[in-house]
Parts: structure tokens; sequence; C-alpha cells
């Protein structure tokens, strides 16, 4: 039967099929969210906080509600529901308490925009304003004001620690063999500590959703979220309705990275809408309130000491972890738990010891971001890798080979790598090749004489595996149309990843059908499509590639089912090929899928079969949860190992540097598609080189986000490419994977910044610790200057914006150039 | 979201300086927008009237004649001047400002007089049009006034235009062609940024002036200097001139630095 | 309200505007043209950047107010009956898009850039786009496209197998 042909060679798997949606998007005709329209549509505005932390004295709304076109004003004490992802501690709007700098305290919907942003403007506020606890090491320390008094009183998902009484929503916490012990047995001891600061995703598309809570309570969202089964089961939770009331549909998406994973502006859109009588409301948020109103990604101080033996093996490894959550828990106690059992890296350490701390503070609150927290805790880990290679004298690929993990080696939660778990040690000879890591070439010695600039190479590997519950699962129905093509239908969203694309492919693949036969929907609406847990954690292409080969093989099994009694035939006779089954031993004897397709018809009139309609369901296996004391169990679905190696040049008097090349290698198991693996690998790296040269958020000594906009928060430009960039693919087929692939949407992402770091080091001899590498870093490094720290900074108007006339802490308002 | 004004567009210079004695305050003069619809959008401008200045006739275009120098009007763009030979080729300086000011879309709207009657202090026109000497011609209903760019601005977003005044033209003079010139900018990334310090340097006939933006409230000159002048009596000079402050951007510290680093190595490039 | 008649992507329109209307939500609200994108609203991210009067704009920062004589470019009118223009089918070759937000307004400026180099070195690529931000491809595939489709050598790039 059709297992068989795998044997054949593939038409599709392995080869660059255009996007399958690109047309649409290239021509403007693609329909996101912000483009929609509905008739009656009103549009909302949100009243933010301007403090960090204040209590609410009082709200008039009357002014508002009294504007003529306004249709519904919410304020959070008219409601009691309770929102939140892992922990339950979130208000549909802020309370009795605002928790951080553009928190929502108020809404609006109107019949224009304008009428809600005037309407917003009447809304008056009374603030008591209290003292906000801004950095999550303050948080920790005894009598730091509670961000939330009631975490005691939360609701929380079993798998999380919420410590009562404290700022720490989860603490994860492992334990393998003895660190002690490893310690006194170790040559060297090196410990050092790395931080970050928050950053903002920058999706081209904000936030945006359309909410209607029609009567009976049949609500509809429309939302560019990244997983809409996600939005819809948090949304019922939180408002008590049953799954089936609530439809979400998600159409094109523009750009997510994590930060439209979760459940953000439809809640309090649906209460406008039911208030408003059941009227759509439509919220975009601006550049601005995407900064702060809508979640970022956390902080993180990552504290590590390791042992290390004569020989340069890793014996043992101590690791604190303190993430900043921000306000709320959402994701970031599920950033804290993945990193709580990946932070020691592709590494084989036989004794190995991690708390991982979620903490609560006054500022806009962390989610996801591609990588879940492994761009975060690699910046420390791999610039501490070379750190110790430095120290002990060792060769940095050679101390990183030496310690990389191999078949048979046992991770820090007890996992077996096996020949088939990936190869982290082919990813970075390769990306070392590719500098020619160790030396510099000719004519890279010709440059740094011409040019005056100290070139430097750096490396640093990477590893993640999809942070998921133990039983994620998805599901696939591939129905065939009367013409013999056939339509996938599959919850994985597509926000620009190529999912779609790929979907299209391996279920082209698997029929053995031209590729222009096979279309994967687009919109997702769960009223319609098959569950899907979330579009997240590189997990897209394993668990949906499984779920649409089975119900590929599941629909042609119907064809074969109908076509052997049509052709009077055994089932394990037949074969097809694109457009007809057919009797092995005598081709010319076949029926035609279209023929098949809806029910056959005998000439006499009679009929078979039915419309063919496959479905494939796919759940995780064997994973377990951890154990809670030390961390011990099986949480990773697949291991996608990675490297990256850069070359840069740099100005030692100015600290400007240059980035010359850089190399990326990531074990696909199996590329897919290469040119949606390629955009992948050099997306997510700049994306990476973003975070690494510039990004991040910087508050005043109030808790005032003071760049909440491209104006002094800067995102790569195409200029900002390095010269030359190379992406490799290593194939270490996944046993469990479709055609042996594996994801890749985020690792590129991840270890960007310390091969940077490393490279800089490398050339200049700066001891970066912090990132982003901003020029003044390097150049503060070098000229041993106290390191800046402006995160949170008592210099917050700078020169084009010292006039108060023209500044102001509107949440609203942007730096003005 | 922009709210809340009314918009003219005059076709004579009659009709447009009659409306802005007429507002006053109210009134804001959109050229490019690029700064003004921004300051618009943050609630940092509220004008009740917008009056456009790209229908006036004879406000648009760039020319050069000997006798006059280079003239350039209200709604001259960045793009237009870069497009405009005669600056490529007897006012490199003042294309190298313009080249490095935002991005390519932004140029084609943004205009030279709108660079510099925003008054930001790291505004990139503003040096260039300081070492090359150059004069603000103002107008208004009551008359017409010459300021050199020396004396324009006058602080933070200050400059010394009332509230009925127009920057009604840019006079480069015709003896500064030819002069030696090119701009150091420091930005965050490769791509557009404004600029974090930026220095200019021109040289011509055995002068030479240095001008320093984001280095103090306005954009500053030092004048007195000539070609001879040996690199610390130009670092002295400037430093004595400048007075950054530490912001989010960059620290004092670094602005000095740089500020410093970038007269020298305009020193070196321009020998 | 003020009178407006402009010409868009060749079709002649008159419409009342109001002053406060920028061109980006004129073309998105008033002609129901989607194509063209918020990103920022300041003028900072060039997804909104369209054609005005032959040269690139970004919309957000332009009134339509000012419109009354002009002629506007959206990426609406880059496709000319079901056909895909030049630049465009070289973005679709190179998977020169990914989440396509983007994707109209750098379609948009490279059409700008090829006509005034219709070579462009990869420099003078970048610095075209310069005004576009994307977020999801890193550049450099819609590099390659723009080399590919002003006919230079060497414009597809490879991932490598090891």
């Amino acid at each position: 039967m059709f297992e068989q042909n795998e044997s054949r060679p593939e038409l599709h798997v392995g080869k660059s099929e255009r996007r399958v949606e690109g047309i649409s998007k290239i021509t403007g005709d693609a329909v996101y969210v912000s483009d929609m329209a509905f008739p009656g549509m009103l549009h909302a505005q949100v009243k933010k906080s301007p403090h960090a932390r204040a209590r609410i004295l009082r709200i008039d709304t009357s002014k508002a509600e009294a504007l003529p076109g306004v249709r519904a004003v919410i304020i959070g004490k008219e409601f009691n529901y309770r929102l939140g992802l892992y922990v339950v501690d979130k208000d549909i709007l802020a309370k009795d308490e605002v928790r951080h700098y553009g928190e929502a305290v108020a809404a609006v919907a109107a019949d224009t925009l304008e009428i809600a942003s005037e309407a917003v403007a009447l809304i008056e506020v009374e603030y008591e304003v209290l003292t906000p606890v801004l950095s999550h090491m303050d948080a920790l320390k005894e009598g730091a004001p509670l961000v939330h008094p009631d975490l005691g009183k939360y609701d929380y998902v079993p798998v999380f620690s919420p410590q009562a009484g404290t700022n720490i929503p989860n603490l994860s916490k492992l334990r393998k063999g003895d660190v002690e012990k490893g310690f006194a047995e170790s040559e060297w001891i090196v410990e050092r500590e790395y931080t970050n600061p928050s950053v903002q995703h920058v999706p081209m598309e904000t936030h945006v959703a359309i909410v209607e809570w029609k009567n009976g309570d049949n609500i509809t969202i429309w939302t560019s979220a990244q997983s809409p089964f996600t939005v819809r089961n948090l949304f019922c939770y939180t408002f008590k309705l049953p799954l089936n009331k609530v439809r979400v549909v998600v159409p094109h998406v523009g750009g997510g990275f994590g930060g439209k994973a979760g459940i953000h502006l439809e809640p309090m859109l649906a209460c406008l809408s039911r208030k408003a009588g059941g009227m759509p409301v439509k919220l975009q948020a601006s550049r601005e309130e995407e900064f702060s109103l809508l979640p970022c990604r956390s902080a993180l101080t990552y504290r590590i000491k390791t042992g290390i033996s004569a020989e340069g093996k890793i014996v043992a490894q101590k690791m604190t972890m303190y993430w900043d959550a921000g306000a709320y828990a959402d994701y970031a106690v599920n950033v804290t738990r993945a990193s709580g059992y990946s932070a020691a890296g592709p590494y084989e350490i036989p004794n190995a010891w991690i708390d991982a701390y979620t903490i609560y503070t006054n500022k806009p609150y962390g989610t996801a971001y591609r990588g879940f927290g492994h761009v975060e805790f690699f910046w420390g880990l791999e610039r501490h890798m070379d750190l110790i290679a430095n120290v002990i004298g060792m060769d940095r690929l050679e101390f990183r080979r030496k310690n990389l993990l191999k078949p048979g080696s046992i991770t820090i939660t007890g996992e077996r790598i096996s020949e088939h778990s990936g190869n982290p040690t082919k990813c970075l000879d390769a990306v070392a090749k590719a500098i020619n890591f160790g030396k510099l070439t000719p004519q890279e010695e010709a440059r740094q004489k011409m040019t005056g600039r100290r070139i430097g190479k750096g490396i640093a590997t990477l590893h993640k595996a999809p942070a998921m519950p133990s039983f994620t699962a998805t599901a696939a129905v591939v129905k065939m149309n009367s013409d013999g093509s056939v339509i996938v239908n599959v919850g994985l969203t597509e926000i620009g990843q190529g999912s779609a694309t790929a979907i299209a492919q391996i279920a082209a693949e698997r029929l053995r059908f031209p590729f222009s036969k096979v279309k994967v929907t687009i919109e997702k609406d769960t009223d319609k499509e098959p569950y899907d847990w979330q579009t997240v954690a590189s997990k897209g292409l394993i668990l949906s590639g499984n779920a649409t080969g089975l119900a590929c093989d599941d629909m042609l099994a119907q064809a074969y089912e109908v076509a052997a009694q049509v052709l009077r035939a055994n089932v394990i006779d037949l074969d097809h090929d694109a457009d007809r089954v057919f009797i092995k031993h005598s081709p010319e004897r076949g029926v035609s899928f279209a023929a098949l397709s809806v029910g056959y018809a005998f000439p006499d009139g009679n009929a078979i079969g039915g419309p063919l309609i496959g479905v494939g369901r796919y759940v995780a296996q064997g994973l377990t949860n951890l154990d809670k004391a030390t961390g011990q169990g099986l949480p990773a679905l697949d291991w996608t190992f990675g490297a990256h190696g850069i070359i840069v040049e740099v100005d030692k008097d100015t600290g400007e540097y240059k980035i010359i090349k850089i190399a990326s290698a990531f074990d696909v198991g199996r590329v897919i598609n290469p040119d949606i693996v390629r955009g992948q690998c050099i997306g997510g790296m700049i994306q990476g080189l973003g975070t690494a040269i510039c990004e991040g958020y910087i508050y005043d000594e109030a808790g005032h986000l003071l760049n909440p906009s491209f104006t002094d928060n800067k995102i790569p430009t195409a200029k900002d490419l390095p010269e030359e960039i190379e992406s490799f693919a290593v194939q270490t087929a996944q046993v469990d994977g479709p055609f042996g692939a594996r994801g890749v949407g985020e690792h590129p992402m991840i270890s960007v910044a310390p091969a940077l770091g490393n490279a800089i080091r490398e050339a200049v001899g700066a001891e970066l610790l912090h990132m982003p590498i901003r020029f003044e870093d390097v150049w503060r490094a070098l000229t041993t200057k106290e390191p800046i720290d402006n995160w949170i900074t008592k210099t917050p108007t700078g020169s084009c914006r010292s006039d108060p006339a023209t500044r102001t802490n509107s949440p609203d308002s942007a730096a003005a150039p | 979201m922009l709210s809340g004004f009314n918009y003219a567009a005059p076709r004579t210079r009659g009709e447009l300086l009659d409306l802005l004695a007429a507002e006053g305050q109210g009134a804001k003069l959109l050229a490019g927008g690029t700064d003004l619809l921004v300051n618009m959008r943050s609630g940092a401008v509220k004008p009740r009237l917008v009056i456009d200045v790209k229908r006036v006739e004879g406000f648009s275009g760039i020319e050069w004649s000997a006798k006059d120098g280079l003239v350039m009007k209200a709604s001259t763009t960045i793009n237009d001047l870069l497009r405009d030979r005669e600056v490529r080729e007897r006012f490199p300086l003042l294309a190298a400002c313009a080249h490095d000011l935002a991005s390519y879309q932004v140029r084609n709207r943004a205009t030279v007089v709108g660079n510099v009657v925003n008054a930001s202090p790291c505004s990139d026109m503003a040096p260039a049009l300081l070492c090359l000497g150059a004069r603000a011609r103002i107008s208004s209903k009551t008359g017409t006034r010459e300021v050199p760019f020396k004396e324009f601005f006058t602080g933070v977003k200050r400059t010394v235009l009332k509230a009925d005044e127009l920057l009604e033209l840019i006079i480069v003079p015709a003896e500064e062609g030819g002069a030696r010139g090119s701009y150091r900018k420091l930005k965050r990334i490769n791509g557009h940024d404004l600029g974090i310090v930026g220095v200019a340097m021109m040289k011509k006939g055995g002068l030479m002036r240095i001008a320093v933006s984001s280095a103090a409230p306005t954009p500053v000159l030092v004048d007195g200097l000539n070609e001879t002048s040996t690199p610390e009596a130009a670092v002295a000079a400037v430093r004595k001139a400048i007075s950054p402050i530490s912001d989010l951007r960059c620290s004092k510290e670094y602005r000095e630095h740089m500020v410093e680093v970038f007269v020298r190595r305009l020193l070196e490039e321009l020998k | 309200m003020i009178t407006v008649n402009v010409t868009v992507n060749g079709k002649k329109y008159k419409r009342d505007v109001e002053p406060s209307k920028t061109l980006l939500r004129f073309l998105r609200e008033d002609l129901g043209l989607t194509g063209t994108k918020e990103g920022c609203g300041a003028g900072e991210c060039g997804a909104c950047t369209v054609f005005m009067d032959g040269h690139t704009v970004n919309s957000c920062m332009v009134l339509a107010a000012e419109l009354e004589g002009r002629s506007v470019e959206t990426i609406e009118g880059e496709a000319k009956e079901g056909v895909l223009s030049d630049i465009q089918a070289a973005f679709d070759r190179h998977h020169a898009i990914q989440c396509g937000y983007c994707s109209a307004g750098m379609v948009l400026s490279v059409r700008e850039l090829l006509k005034r180099n219709p070579k462009p070195s990869v420099e003078q690529i970048k610095e075209g786009i310069e005004g576009n931000f994307c977020r999801c491809t890193g550049y450099q595939q819609i590099i390659e496209a723009v080399l590919d489709v002003s006919g230079q050598e060497g414009s597809k790039g490879e991932l490598h197998y090891v």
C-alpha cells in the first residue's frame, strides 16, 4: 500500500516550494485583523496608568459617558473576572491598584476612534502614588513592597510553585548529583553574574482584536493571536462559558514572536461589546501601547558557578536565575520553568543545581518571546564558557567540544541522549570552520592593518526543546475536493514562519500529489479547524507535520478501500499517482481520485464510499512531568542544537563595532524547505542581533518607561546586516519527526549575543557581562569605567527631550525627536 | 492619532503671511510634516491651524547663482538638495549632513527649513549650515530680516522665530562654495537614527569651522580656528563650546569622548 | 471637511476628508485600500510607504488634505490584472516574505530604488530599504530578490548542508 511509496524519490520535501500565501501577501490582498471592519463596528481606546504603582482612589467616567458617540465605558471594579495563563493574577482592568506604567484602568468604545480618544481624555482618575518595586533583585529583599499581596490565594496550574507572602510566583528547582562535592573535586571554580534587560518583540503588526458579544453569549473574536485555541480556552475560563459559545478567528498575522501567544486585549473588548449591546468592538494597539499595555520579554539576572577538572571537564555547575516577570506572571513562570531545565546548555554536567525564580515587579509584564528564556540565559552561559576557557587556558572550541552532549550523555533532567537526538558538535564545528575560528586569515590581517580596527572571532552553542505540557496534542484533517485537489485543516497558525508551506509540502509528499493540488487553510477558526495546543515553541513542524501525514494516510486508505471495490482488487495490490488509483500489475485499470472524492457512482447510479476526509491525531510521546524537588524527568519532545560564529571588527578608541560575518548552523533533522529554513535562520539571527546590539527597556526611577517607540528603541535595519551571512543545516534525522524534521523557528535567535560578546572580547579584551552591547558599553569596558546601568536611570531626560514643555509621562506620548 | 485642527493651503506668500499674522501661536507651518505630525501625534504640539507651505508659489526648488549663493526654499526637501548637482559639487558638507538624515522616504518629505526650525539639538542640517555661514531669511507681514544661523538657535526647540514669522529662505553664501567638509555622526545602529553626537568640519581658504550637534542645548559652532590649528587646539575649543548631558541615549562622558574622537578624525580626513 | 481630487493607482477619486486624516487612514478607511499598513504611525518603520507624485513617502506622515491634484500609487497598483510585477515575482521566488506586514512598503521602496538606480549594489539596496523595518526576514532574501530583479549575478543565497 502507500507506506511502500516512501522508498521512492521525494517530490517536495527538501525543495524550496514557494510560500503558499506569498502572492496574497506581496500584493496587499492578505487580510489581517487590522484590515477588518464590520457594520456598526465600534472603536475602543484605553485609559492607561501614568504610574508604576498607585492606588486608584477614584475614577470618574461621567464626562466620557456623556460624550455623543460613546457607546460603552468600563472600569475594573465592574467585573469579577480573573485572567491568567498559569497563575490567575490579573483583572480585566486594574481595580484597586495599578501595577505597572501603561496598565489599562478604563476603556471606551465609541463610534469613531476620535470620539473614543476624546472620551478617554475625559476620564478622570485620582491616584495615590505608591513606591514601586522596580528592580527584580530588590523585590526579593525582606520588606520589599508586595506586587501581589494575595499571591497565596490565586489559582494556579500545579506544575508551578508560587511562594505566598513574597514576590515569587514560581520557583523551579533542579538537583542532579552533588554540586558541593563536585566543586570540592574541581581544579578551577569560575563564578560570574550576567544580566539583560526587558525587550519588546516588535511584531510589525501591533496587537489587534475585534470582539462581539451577541445575545445568548454567542461570542466571536477576531484576533491577531498566535494560538486561537488558547485564546478561546482562557477566555472561557475567565468568563465561565462553555467552549462552544466562543469562536476565535485568526486571519493573517503580522508577526508574533511569542508576544501574541497568550490572551491580551480580547477580554476587555468583550466587556465593551457586551455593554455596548453586542456591537463589534475593535482595538489596535498603537506602537507605544505595544511597549507597555502589551507584554514584553523578561529581564534576567543569571549567576553561574562552575567547577572544572584539571582535564577541562565540567564537574559541577550551580545556576541561579532571577527572572523579572513584571507585574503579572503570564508566561514568565513557564519561561522560568523551561529555562530551569535547560539552563546548562548542550553540555554534559554530572552535578547540577538550579534555582530559577520568577519575580514580580512594578513594570510591564513579561511573556513568551522567540527562544522562551534561552536567548536570555545563553547570553550568560556562553559568555561564561568563554570565560572558563580563558581562565583555564584551554582553546574555546576545544573546551566546548569536550563538554558537549554526545550519544550516551545524560542531560541535567536525566534524559539519555542518543545518536538520533541531534549533533551539537557538528553544528559548532561547521560555524568554527566557516569563520576560520582561532586565527586571522591573511585578508583579515590586511584589513586590520588598513582600518586600524581589531578583528575578533567568537562562537557560541545553543539548544532548545519545545516548552510545552507533556501531553501536547494536535490534529489535522485532509479533505478531497471533487476535482481531486485537497484542503488541509490544521490549527497551527501562519504568522510568517512558513508552517503552512511546510505542512503543504508534507501533505503533497505523503499523497504524492503535485504541490499545486494541496491547499492549507490560512484563516484559523476554532469552530472549523481541528484542535491545536498553540503556535509556539518550535513544535508545529513535528506535531502538526505528523498529524498531517497521518491524515493523508487516512484519506488514502479511504480512497483505496473504495477503489478496491470499484476495481474488484485487493487494497494491497493498489497504487496511485497524482490523478488516480490503479492496480499495480495492470496500471491501465484504475479509477480517478475525482471519481472517488465525494463517493463513487457506478454506471447504473449505485454509489459507494462518500467524501474522502482523512483525520490524523498526534500527541507528544513519552514526556513526563518534572519532579518538583529535583527537576528530574523527560520534558523534551526534541532538542534542536545549533551554533553561531561571528567575526567582528572593533574600534578600540570608540567601542564602535561592525559585524563582518555570521555563520549559523542548526541540526534541523531534515530540511523540508531550504529557503524557509534559511529565512528562519537569518531572520531569527538578525532579531537576536537586535537584542545583542541595542534593544532594551529603559525606565526612570519612578518606573516610567522612557523609550516606548522606535525613536529610542531601535531595531535592526537592512544597513545593520553583517557583511556576510552563512546558514548551515545539519541533518541528524529525528526518528519521530515528519521525514526526520525538527523545528527551528526560535533557535536562530539564541546565542547570537554571546557569540558577539565573545568575539568582541577576543578583538579588544572588553569583558562584557551585560547585554545589549552598546558601543558605549564596549568603550566603558575598555577604559575600565564603571559599566553604565541605565536600565533604571537617574537621568531620564535627554538632550533632545530635556525641554519640560515637550516632555510628558503619558503612556500615549512617544518621545518627540 | 491626529485630531482637532484646521488646514489651510495658501497659494501666495501674501496669503500665507496674513494667515500667520492672524493666527499667531495657534498656527503651525506644515512642510514635510516629518517632525510636525510626529509632535502633533504625541500631543507635544496642538495647533488650531496647520498651514501647508507647499502650495505657495515660489516656495519650492533650490537655486544657485554666483551672486546670491545657494538658496533653499521653505519646501525644499532633503532629497531635493541631494539630487541637486550644484549642491553635490560645491557644498559636499551640506550633502554629507543631508545624507545622514533619517531614511530615504523621510528625506523625500522632510525639508531643510523644517529640520532647522524644529531646533532639535540633534539636527543634522544645522551643523552644515553653521559651518557654511548660512543665513536665515525670516519674513512676516511686517517685513523681512536676515539672521546668521549661529544666532538662530536660542535653546532646546527654540529659535529666534516669532509666532508670526516664517523662515522663508536659507542662503548659503557663494563664497563658501568649494569648501571641503565632512560629517561624523554617532548612532546606536547603522541604520537611520538620531545623532547621539554629530560633528561637522569645514575647511576653506585657511579657515576651519567645526559644528557639533547633540552636545549642547542647541547645535553649536566653533569659529575662529584655522587650517593650521593643532588637534589639541581644535579639541580644546570644541570642548569649551559644548555642554553635553547624560541621557537614555548615552552618557555625558561618552559624548565628550566621541566629539573629541570625531574632531581628531575629521582633521585627519580633511588634511 | 476639505474636498480633494486625487488619483490613486490611476483612478480618480473625489472625497471629503477631515483635516486630521492622514493619507494612510484615507487609503485604508476611505478607499478600502488596506494593503498599505501602519507599523508605527510616526514615520520610523516604513510599513505605510506609498508613492506620492512619483516619490516614496511614509503615508502616516502625510495629511489627506494635502492630496488635491496629486497622484498616489499603492501596493494595489503594483500587480496588473492579476500579473505580479517583476519586483513582486522576485520577492515570491526568493522567499523575501514572511509575515507580510512590511511587504507592501518594502516593494514600493524597492521600486523607488530601481527607478533611480537600475543596478544597485548590495550597499545601495540596503540604503534604499533602510527606512523599511522588517522584523521577520532579516532582509537578506529581500536583498537577493532585488539583485535578481535587477539582473545581477549570484543573487541566490543558499542553505548549506553539512
